[in-house]
């Protein structure tokens, strides 16, 4: 049938009064999620600009001062200023969350696609290297690797994003290799084949423009974790040192506070889970907009 | 009209689908009815709106779609207008459903029996389990499903497919229903097993005496099995009568088009000049006849004006203002009858030339372990076969799904694991090395092209793309120089440059299978293997690209390998025509030796089963046929466990000869010549009537 029409015509079309009116059909979690990544995004960009204080100044107020407009989410215990605390660590946050998953998609993809569609020996080799790293429990596994490079680098946020990195490579490989082999026993792939294609070029030109909604879709879910497992490290001591102002860092720093001064906690774990909760709702609504198009071809 | 009036009756029906930002009109103003008793066949292309029409008899709404108008009358009563609780009484007990795929119809975890059992006892139809189990082993004797104790206690995927459509036509049968909805019921199925289904259909019919609605896109099958033909078109009736007139006689333009479209097992020439031009688009008809766009006779005033079914004879009803100025359809085709496509017949003079030898070729993708540590034995799909093609020849493989077609092509592509046997090409290549260690020269002049567009275009990339990639690798043709070939390709395969950087999705499925065929072009082969190519498109589409097929083919001298389980479509192409069964040529010859007599008891079997788009011929009952069976072992003579004339004496033991008839034409079995012309399918065909 074909009541199909929209999706791929429509990104070529222009024009706000198209655009908007395209919007509605769009999943609402889509729009909601683009809406709050977009007001992180300008926060973390623009934010030391419009800061009210540096994120390390101390006696901004009392210490443990509650809301008040002068420090609009209170003080901590040396009475630096939570508010801009919170909007210096949207940087780091999304900076960390953001390159650590893209290196593991775009490498994990890449093996998984090749690997998926070599087959053979080296599907297996990867494939059980991959299993074996995923067999480890992530905050084991992200522990050994900083002991391994060594204790005393474990405040660079270098690191950080190459822990985060390995620990989603393995796992988005194999939803990479999982997609491959669906995809190498496609017609077109045999075409290929049989115009003597190098798996170099199958790969780039026939496996990965079908595979990237689905590896999408794995990086927007994967940044949504990404700042869980930064802020989990940073909770346990591993992450980056203080004072820098990583939200994970800040609800482990003041949790001995959270009966006496509460929103020393809950100012950067409402940035942090707010934060988890865009990159959702986007990815969320980004499968959905996908998996229509997909559905479509 | 019947005294009593029709069973059902479809009143100004109109069905809306929304198209993400508007409603759609798929069905505009239908008048339909079935008498009791009557089998009403319901014929059009894809996305005409027949399967639509069919849910509305169920009175259901899928998903996305309203009705605006109408009324569906069913014993008194609206059943648009129902809920759906009071159509539940009606469903499966009045009227009851035939799906086309069995496999997706049936619950896999659940006996089949059981499955009949329930419907039964949903409905209250039998008091009991006990007796509902009963009607259930009953039913399944009456669909002719041997040994039913057995059939109750299997699981869906334990049975073929054409014993499960017979379970779902045992399910549809329960309740006695007055209406049965057939929904291209038997289109996914081997010739032969559509054969045995469609005579269970018409003998249920004739002992019953139930009502059908058959909606299918196979005109061959509406001449065989129904009393009256509607044919529709982008959601309008456009003709109804009964079925032979509609073949004999059709008054509307685009009823002669189709039925001049359908290849012939008997007659192999097309009516080119007959054939319909240009495409279905639903996105811009006229506010008229929706067919005006495309039709040789139209005037201003069809563009612009409704047309409405208006009788024109008995129980003849046609929706063309025109239809007493337009020719008569015997008319048309006697004026053009001269413009036949030509094949070339030029082949088979330039002996000793051969493009392809194939000998003794023997393929296998698994192999079996007999033992620990022994040699493992491959499990050979194709087992011995051995053709020649020469240069630009159509050489078509014919036979039922799993008789080895495709294995065979994907074999000369070097895809396959296990390979042995003489393969040569164009004299100098060995074809059994695999498809990686083969040089480029090789591998452009070999093309392959696949029967689902859909999967053999990246729909990731563009036509330019698609089609410009083989020139790149082959010719490194690069900027200018390639646009201008790919245009070219396109102009070729008769598609407009616009489609230059289009997605596959945009296009049609005969658009698709044109850009396929421009991709293997562009490679400028010698051996085009076509497998199927023709399988999923449209009869009219079919003819379009057969034609095409043949015209490239006389400009290019390209040779096809073309696989195929569609007689008719194999006569009106091919040149020389290979039978396989069960991985072994059971006869080899040109087109028309293959079909006149003496035929391979197989052959003969294949053509019996094809369901000709001619009222006055039928499909021969001679065959108890049970179709295609694989059991673990396999006799000497491989259709032995199949064929009607088998002697037990030697048939299972002895391999069978092969028999020379002529220079071109053997056929493998033991049955000697003289015998086997005494079967002659065509005096059976035309003989009872």
């Amino acid at each position: 049938m074909t009541d199909l029409v929209i999706a791929r015509k429509s990104v070529a079309l222009t024009g706000l009064s198209r655009g908007l009116g395209r919007i509605r059909h769009l999943p609402w979690t889509l729009v909601l999620g683009s809406v709050l990544l977009t007001i992180y995004l300008l926060v973390a960009i623009t934010g030391p600009l419009w800061a009210p204080y540096p994120y390390d100044r101390v006696g901004t107020g009392k210490p443990f001062a509650a809301p008040n407009p002068k420090n609009l989410l209170g003080t901590d215990q040396m009475g630096r200023d939570l508010f801009s605390r919170v909007v210096h660590g949207a940087s780091h946050e999304l900076f960390m969350a953001l390159t650590s998953t893209a290196i593991a998609v775009i490498l994990g993809g890449f093996l998984g696609l090749l690997s998926g569609f070599i087959g053979g020996w080296l599907d297996v080799l990867i494939m059980r290297l991959f299993e074996i790293l995923i067999s480890i429990p992530v905050l084991v596994f992200a522990l050994l690797v900083i002991m391994a490079v060594g204790l005393e680098a474990s405040g660079n946020e270098l690191l950080l994003i190459g822990v985060v990195a390995l620990v989603y490579l393995p796992r988005t490989g194999r939803m990479a290799r999982s997609v491959a082999i669906d995809l190498v026993t496609r017609d077109y792939v045999m075409v290929a084949r049989a115009r003597g294609e190098s798996a170099w070029s199958i790969v780039w030109r026939e496996l990965l423009p079908n595979a990237t909604g689905v590896l999408l879709v794995e990086f927007g879910v994967r940044a949504g974790y990404a700042p869980i497992l930064i802020g989990s490290l940073g909770f346990l001591g591993l992450g980056v040192r203080p004072p820098t102002p990583e939200w994970g860092l800040m609800i482990s720093e003041n949790r001995a506070n959270l009966v006496a001064a509460p929103y020393t906690v809950l100012a950067p774990a409402l940035a942090l889970s707010g934060l988890v909760i865009s990159l959702n709702m986007f990815t969320d609504g980004l499968a959905r907009v996908l998996g229509r198009q997909v559905k479509r071809v | 009209m019947q005294p009593n009036g029709p069973l059902i009756e479809i009143r100004n029906l109109t069905v809306e689908y929304w198209q993400g930002d508007r409603w759609n009109p798929v069905i505009e103003g239908l008048h339909l009815h079935i008498n009791p008793a009557e089998t009403l066949g319901l014929v059009g292309e894809s996305g005409c709106g027949k399967s639509t029409t069919a849910n509305a008899l169920m009175g259901y709404r899928p998903r996305g779609a309203r009705y605006r108008s109408g009324q569906v009358l069913f014993a008194g009563q609206d059943l648009l207008r129902l809920s759906n609780r009071a159509l539940q009484h009606i469903r499966g007990r009045q009227i009851s459903l035939v799906p086309q795929n069995p496999t997706t119809a049936l619950s896999p975890g659940i006996h089949v029996g059981d499955q009949i059992v329930e419907t039964l006892m949903v409905h209250r139809y039998s008091a009991t389990v006990r007796e509902a189990r009963e009607r259930a082993l009953d039913l399944l004797v009456r669909v002719g499903l041997p040994n039913p104790p057995i059939i109750y206690k299997r699981y869906p995927h334990q049975l073929s497919g054409g014993q499960q459509q017979r379970v779902i036509i045992a399910m549809a049968l329960a309740c006695d229903p007055q209406l049965i909805v057939l929904d291209e019921p038997t289109t996914g199925l081997d010739v032969t097993t559509q054969a045995q289904i469609l005579d269970l259909l018409m003998d249920l019919q004739a002992s019953y005496g139930l009502a059908m609605l058959y909606v299918t896109h196979n005109l061959g099958v509406v001449a065989q099995i129904c009393t009256r033909i509607g044919v529709m078109y982008a959601g309008q009736l456009v003709e109804v009568a009964p079925r032979q007139t509609i073949f004999k006689q059709p008054l509307h333009p685009y009823t002669q088009g189709l039925i001049a479209s359908v290849p012939r097992i008997t007659a192999p020439k097309q009516v080119r000049s007959l054939l319909l031009k240009g495409l279905l688009k639903r996105s811009d008809l006229p506010p008229g006849c929706p067919f005006a766009p495309r039709c040789d006779f139209a005037r201003e005033r069809c563009l612009v004006e409704k047309q409405h079914l208006t009788e024109v004879g008995e129980s003849h009803a046609v929706a063309c203002w025109r239809w007493q100025e337009i020719p008569s359809f015997a008319q048309r085709i006697a004026e053009t009858q001269s413009a036949v496509f030509q094949k070339c017949e030029t082949v088979g003079c330039k002996a000793g030339e051969i493009l392809l030898k194939v000998d003794n070729l023997c393929a296998a993708y698994t192999f079996d372990h007999p033992r620990p540590f022994a040699r493992p034995l491959p499990r050979l799909i194709v087992d011995g076969v051995s053709f020649e093609i020469q240069p630009g020849e159509t050489f078509a493989l014919v036979g039922e799904s799993g008789s080895g077609k495709s294995t065979i092509a994907r074999a000369l592509n070097g895809f396959i694991p296990y390979v042995t046997g003489e393969l040569r090409f164009d004299g100098k290549y060995d074809l059994t090395i695999p498809v990686d260690k083969r040089t480029r020269d090789l591998l452009r002049e070999l093309q392959l092209v696949f029967q689902n567009p859909d999967a053999s275009l990246n729909p990731r990339q563009r036509i330019s793309q698609i089609i410009g990639r083989p020139l790149q690798v082959f010719f490194g043709l690069s900027g200018a120089a390639l646009r201008r070939r790919v245009e070219a390709l396109l102009e070729d395969v008769r598609l407009d440059r616009s489609y230059y950087d289009r997605y596959p999705d945009e296009l049609s499925g005969g658009e698709r299978q044109r850009v396929a065929i421009a991709r293997a072009l562009a490679a400028e082969p010698k051996l085009m293997l076509c497998d199927e190519v023709l399988s999923a498109l449209d009869v009219s589409v079919q003819a379009n690209i057969i034609e095409l097929l043949a015209d490239l083919q006389a400009k290019r001298n390209i040779a096809y390998l073309f696989i195929s389980h569609d007689l008719a479509v194999v006569r009106s192409l091919a040149h020389r025509v290979g039978v396989l069964y069960w991985g072994c040529l059971c006869e080899v010859g040109t087109t028309e030796e293959v079909f006149t007599p003496p035929f391979h008891p197989y052959t003969y079997l294949l053509l019996s089963a094809v369901p000709e788009a001619d009222p006055d011929q039928v499909m021969p009952e001679a065959r108890k046929d049970i179709g295609l069976v694989v059991s673990e072992e396999k006799p000497a003579c491989p259709f032995a466990l199949r064929c009607p004339w088998k002697d037990p004496m030697h048939c299972n033991d002895e391999p069978p000869p092969w028999q020379t008839l002529s220079r071109t034409h053997m056929l493998r079995c033991h049955i000697p010549i003289e015998e086997l012309r005494q079967h002659d399918i065509w005096a059976d065909r035309f003989g009872r009537v």
